[in-house]
């Protein structure tokens, strides 16, 4: 038993952290922000470092990794509030594996496929013959697909089948969002949320998102609290802000055990998976939602600028929250999962 | 990054379940006095004869001598078997033991560890003072020598079971011109010496039965053989065993807490129905712990894991900040599954006594706001 990565985890970790410090620092969200998010560009060089197809087999032409894996780099990718467009290339690329279409995965691992991400906003339903209902589409304009799921499988619907889509204005302006209505679209690609754990593992990857949001949160109140001076002091030094820093940290290292616990319950299989990994997702949104919050009071004004990345973070954490299911959501589904043995 | 156990580690988890199932006492564990004292030594005994112990303690003084994992599985399987906590047995165990391990001669070692172990030896803590609680090391509990003895005078106070042990880990100023870290000496007291008297001081739990004590030394004589670590080394002595190794025990109260959240949800549905609950501010609260409480036990984990991999920082700080606020949350909630039942606190029912216990979570061994303090300063670099 042991929670922390390994050596080759660590260098796996460290060549992403490389890779984002350089081509995708978070100040490039205050600079695109009216401009569109650019991060779709980065998918071609992340697929040739592996990263596009990390949990998937070699054979299928990923890099044969696990879950745990994956629940990592999503750590990385949320902390730099990477474009949620991801997890439709991350997911789709599962969805394509198992439903052995190798050409859609081909091109999805090589970052040249982009897929959208689809959520539902009101009542509809995900079916092999046809899918329908209100959705949020992220990032899904110049997408060729978009991602659907829930807990009953998983789709991708080729964006073109769609006429029925207006964009809108986005809380979280760096990503493009658009309210698109489905009626009985067939997907391209369709598998049952058994197949790849599908529903299971869109909630562990974005409970690793949001638990890198939360670390980054944590760090940035750190920084500024131990820099910024009033009272002829650093305010970390006041406990008033130091007993928030610490509890920002306290919550982080929840959400970061859990996530972890809970990645390689999923590699394994065992019989408490869903518990473990909505708990993840739930342990970890509310950590996110309440660091960026606790990270904009301890920035004061400066903190509710735009020009601070304060508000990325908060925006980014809402997303997260809404997507496949909010707190409400999942905390219902929690209560109603039977105790394991575990 | 892994959840494996090795073959023998699977083994050992299975003799361990085997011999607690058969040998868990049936009774319920009395709350006071010499009942409460009779049953956690007799308990004690019970697992020094069966070698189950001391898991992680070395083979000399009577443990298995095994690792961190063993010792993770063997309370992972004592919570499971709801075997009852001796918490008598606690400062021994995980205070006093493990720092006469570190920082004892020979001859101390040889003289404690084996009847921590055996529960034949009862320990209590000397720290805190009527001054000195969150500011510790302000402490003003003085000795000085005399030939070879240490002569103490003074008063110490909130020590849980004083009335009941045998002997204390003491904390006293042996020099006073010394900066206030420094002049502080870690003693071996034996509580039957002449010139001690105790106070007993009632909880909330349990108006009218003594659960601390004050201790008030009068010209009270140690043998000087009996000062740990060395003279006026008193203060890295006491902090050279706050931290990680305890991390293994807490895994007990996440697997009871875990038990006790599915036991509320199981109350909660018969009281209000499964359905209402869906929407209804007790469920969300209930499954809200159930997800922390699955945190806390990966928390509990990921301090083991820098354990084993020999990172001894302060981090495990967030755990037990995270766990005392948790189990306060959890006994609120139970209160108010209960309703107008929270109003009886028969003695057969814990459920109301626990609550109230709980208000200590965030008190003791250093008060909520004090880990805030160490996690602020000593894991996230913030300046004092």
């Amino acid at each position: 038993m042991n929670l922390l990565p390994s050596p080759e985890q660590e260098q796996i970790v460290d060549t992403l952290k490389a890779f984002l410090s350089e081509k995708a620092p978070v100040s490039r969200l205050r600079e695109h922000g009216a401009l569109g998010n650019p991060d779709q560009a980065l998918w071609q060089e992340l697929g040739q470092l592996g990263f596009l197809g990390l949990g998937l087999s070699e054979e299928a032409g990923g890099v044969g990794l696990t879950s745990a894996d994956e629940a990592l780099v999503y750590r990385e990718f949320g902390r730099h509030l990477i474009s949620v467009s991801l997890f439709g290339t991350t997911l789709g690329a599962h969805i394509a594996a198992s439903s052995g279409d190798q050409g859609l995965l081909d091109s999805l691992l090589s970052g040249t496929t982009t897929v959208g991400v689809g959520n539902l906003f009101s009542d509809g339903h995900l079916h092999q013959e046809g899918c329908s209902g209100e959705f949020h589409w992220f990032e899904a304009r110049d997408a060729q697909f978009v991602l659907l799921l829930d807990e009953s499988g998983a789709a991708l619907i080729a964006t073109e089948d769609c006429a029925d889509r207006r964009k809108v204005n986005a809380t979280d302006a760096s990503l493009a969002l658009e309210r698109a209505t489905l009626s009985n679209a067939k997907p391209t690609c369709w598998i049952g949320a058994e197949a790849a754990q599908i529903h299971t593992r869109a909630l562990l990857l974005t409970a690793a998102y949001a638990t890198g949001m939360a670390e980054a949160t944590r760090d940035m109140a750190v920084e500024y609290a131990k820099d910024r001076e009033q009272f002829g002091k650093p305010i970390g030094s006041f406990q008033a802000i130091k007993h928030m820093c610490a509890d920002m940290a306290i919550r982080t290292e929840a959400a970061q055990s859990q996530t972890f616990f809970a990645s390689l319950v999923f590699a394994e299989n065992r019989d408490d998976l869903a518990l473990q990994v909505v708990s993840s997702k739930i342990v970890a949104v509310d950590t996110a939602l309440k660091n960026a919050a606790a990270n904009i009071q301890v920035h004061g004004a400066y903190g509710f600028t735009a020009e601070a990345d304060a508000h990325h973070y908060l925006k980014r954490a809402h997303v997260a929250d809404q997507l496949w299911g909010d707190l409400r959501t999942q905390r219902i589904r929690l209560l109603s999962l039977s105790p394991t043995a575990q | 990054m892994d959840l494996d156990f090795s073959k023998e580690e699977q083994q050992f988890r299975e003799q361990a379940r085997d011999w607690l199932q058969d040998n868990v006492p049936e009774d319920r564990r009395p709350h006071h006095g010499d009942a409460m004292r009779d049953y956690d030594k007799e308990w004690q005994k019970t697992q020094f004869e069966a070698g189950w112990a001391g898991v992680s303690w070395p083979v000399e003084f009577g443990g298995l001598g095994l690792g961190l994992t063993q010792q993770l599985i063997w309370y992972e399987e004592y919570a499971r078997a709801h075997a009852p906590d001796n918490h008598l047995c606690f400062v021994g165990l995980h205070h006093a033991g493990p720092t006469i391990m570190a920082c004892g001669d020979e001859a101390q070692k040889t003289a404690h560890l084996r009847g921590m172990l055996t529960g034949e030896e009862i320990w209590c803590q000397g720290f805190s003072e009527p001054n000195a609680g969150s500011d510790l090391a302000s402490l003003k509990t003085k000795a000085h020598v005399e030939g070879d003895e240490l002569v103490i005078t003074g008063s110490k106070m909130w020590t849980s079971h004083g009335h009941l042990a045998d002997k204390q880990e003491l904390l006293v100023r042996t020099d006073t011109d010394a900066p206030k870290h420094k002049g502080i000496s870690w003693v071996i007291f034996d509580m039957k010496t002449a010139g001690v008297e105790l106070r007993p001081i009632e909880i909330m739990t349990a108006p009218n039965l003594p659960h601390f004590v004050q201790c008030f030394y009068d010209e009270a004589r140690v043998p000087l053989c009996n000062v740990v670590g060395g003279l006026h080394n008193g203060w890295s002595v006491a902090m050279s065993t706050l931290g990680f190794e305890r991390g293994t025990a807490q895994i007990k109260d996440q697997i009871r807490y875990a038990f006790l959240v599915e036991q509320m949800i199981e109350r909660a549905r018969k009281r209000f129905g499964g359905a209402n609950l869906q929407n209804d501010e007790i469920g969300s609260r209930l499954a809200q712990l159930r997800a922390d409480m699955a945190a806390a036990r990966a928390m509990t984990y990921m301090v083991v894991s820098r354990a084993k991999a020999g990172l001894k920082g302060s981090e495990s700080s967030l755990m037990r900040a995270m766990v005392g606020d948790v189990q306060q949350r959890v006994r609120r909630l139970a209160m108010d599954i209960i309703g107008p039942e929270a109003l009886e606190n028969p003695e057969d029912d814990d459920w109301v006594y626990f609550y109230l216990r709980t208000f200590s979570t965030t008190i003791a061994a250093g008060t909520a706001q004090i880990q805030r303090n160490i996690i602020g300063e000593r894991v996230l670099g913030l300046p004092r």
